[in-house]
């Protein structure tokens, strides 16, 4: 049988540094071979080099666009082996700081999405709007893109009246922007045939290929870590686990829709009433965990994110390993997504999935 | 079925099997001999532990072993379930677990690259990230990433340089 092998990636646009060979016969896809490393930096073995309070500074660089939740897994995983105690601000500015994480990912990923379907506009509309949570990092850390925010005992700075004053106004702007993608972009005539009924997957595959978060959620597993495992000050806030049974590209799509407007909620309700009290239990920099190993999850944008921490009892740990949501999404799922699908569905799978390469290859 | 009902579970299953078990609220953690850890990973996944999370490997160089780590997970109980397994760091060769589940394949790729371990099994364990590499799998203990990236961009001083502020 006669093939053509063709290229996707690894130039940023179209795939974010992710490389896949597809082979083609005509239009149909006959398979797809995933070739990732372009963004392998070899964080797991760098931390080993490292205590904690550096490491901290290497964990936003595994996801660039979903970059706290990084950082809340690993430190929450060396507070467990530490047996810490967190200062209650600091799980709610923690809390506030990872939903509105979430935001910027999914904002980031409407942009990607749009671009996936020739759809330039949303890109330049989203990523635009993307920059209002920015400016709230900066405000709160410095950091716009990077926070480098949490620290092992809490976090690095405490909230202002201006940081509350900001936010507010920036929930208030994404309300009515969410509106807006609506009527131009998730009710678009165009978006909905070119996203539904492409690559469909059901609950049972989709569990055993190890999808997670809302590509796991679109095909009716209500699997969200905040819910059933919470941590931080998830307890404290009420909140609906977004679902849908089609299992499509759409129904992937709706789904983190509905997120932004459940992560909008919830930081409204912790930002109301944020207690007092000490943001971080001051440690020292060269701060020793006891001997021991913890597994920590939480649920970042693009899904599960765990860390397993090993400490040897020195203030360096032995071994970190990073679960990222990605590593299933565009290593296995997108592949046997890919086979039997056109060309041009291609794109619309990879984003739909809403991987990144960054913590796929880590 | 509870997080202590597992343990009462498996060791009816397999008697002796289980060692170091710890449950926490969230999860249950044990370790397993080499020989039962397949036979103990499918009947996890039979009792509805349906989600390989991950797997990783840890090297215990003093004690000349490495250790693998299957996290499980339970959509329906919502409960996950940690099994530890040494196995010896000469003949570092373990069975796939890719025949129950799927996303295995590429958890096992991932470490054969960067720890060395063969998995009996697997169908394609071909480099993942790595281009050529042709030193010491780099994640073990026993490789120094700061002397390989001296040796490797900073080892010719004439051609770079070393710039002393």
């Amino acid at each position: 049988m006669s093939f053509l092998t063709i290229p996707f990636g690894p130039q940023h646009p179209a795939a974010g540094h992710f490389h896949a060979l597809i082979k083609v016969d005509g239009e149909t896809v006959l398979g797809l071979d995933p070739y990732p490393g372009y963004l392998h930096r070899g964080f797991e073995k760098l931390m080993e080099y490292r205590v904690h309070t550096q490491n901290c500074m290497l964990l936003d660089r595994i996801c660039i666009l979903d970059p706290l939740s990084n950082e809340a897994g690993y430190v929450n995983a060396v507070e467990e082996i530490g047996r810490l105690e967190v200062p209650v601000r600091a799980k709610y500015i923690r809390t506030i700081m990872l939903e509105l994480g979430r935001i910027l990912s999914h904002i980031s990923w409407i942009g990607e999405m749009g671009m996936a379907l020739g759809f330039d506009s949303a890109c330049r509309i989203a990523w635009g709007d993307r920059e209002r949570i920015i400016r709230l990092n900066e405000i709160i850390s410095g950091g716009r893109i990077y926070p480098v925010l949490f620290c092992v005992g809490g976090v690095r700075r405490d909230i202002s009246p201006e940081f509350v004053d900001k936010s507010y106004e920036a929930l208030d702007y994404l309300e009515r922007q969410l509106e807006f993608y609506d009527s131009f972009f998730f009710k678009n005539e165009t978006f909905i045939m070119r996203t539904k009924g492409v690559g469909k997957l059901g609950a049972s595959e989709a569990v055993d290929l190890g999808v997670t978060g809302p590509n796991l959620r679109a095909c009716g597993v209500d699997y969200d870590i905040r819910q059933d495992e919470p941590y931080e000050a998830y307890p404290e806030v009420n909140f609906k686990v977004v679902t849908r049974e089609e299992g499509d590209a759409y129904a992937r799509c709706l789904c983190r829709r509905g997120e932004i407007a459940e992560s909008i909620s919830i930081v409204r309700q912790l930002l109301k009433d944020v207690p007092g009290g000490p943001h971080r239990v001051q440690l020292d920099p060269m701060y020793k965990t006891p001997e021991g190993e913890s597994h920590f999850c939480v649920e970042a944008a693009r899904g599960e994110l765990c860390f397993h921490v090993v400490s040897d009892g020195s203030p360096i740990p032995y071994r970190v390993k990073v679960r990222g949501p990605s590593f299933s999404h565009s290593l296995v799922a997108f592949p046997y997504l890919a086979e039997g699908s056109t060309i041009a569905d291609i794109p619309v799978i990879y984003w739909s999935l809403a991987p990144c390469p960054a913590d796929m290859d880590r | 079925m509870m997080i202590d009902k597992i343990e009462s579970h498996l060791n009816a299953k397999f008697p002796d099997a289980l060692s170091n078990v710890a449950a926490g609220d969230r999860h249950v953690i044990f370790a397993v001999e080499q020989k039962e850890s397949y036979p103990v990973l499918g009947e996890l996944k039979s009792i509805g532990f349906d989600h390989l999370s991950d797997v990783t490997a840890v090297d215990y160089i003093d004690q000349q072993e490495f250790e693998l780590i299957y996290h499980l997970r339970s959509h329906q109980q919502r409960i996950r379930a940690l099994m530890k397994v040494r196995i010896p760091r000469q003949s570092p060769v373990a069975s796939s677990v890719t025949a129950l589940w799927g996303g295995a394949q590429m958890h096992e790729r991932e470490i054969h690259e960067l720890f060395g371990i063969d998995f009996l099994g697997n169908p394609d364990l071909s480099e993942l990230f790595l281009e050529d590499w042709e030193e010491i799998p780099p994640f073990r203990k026993d490789f120094d990433t700061r002397k390989y990236v001296k040796e490797e961009y900073y080892g010719d001083e004439e051609q770079y340089p070393v710039v002393k502020g």
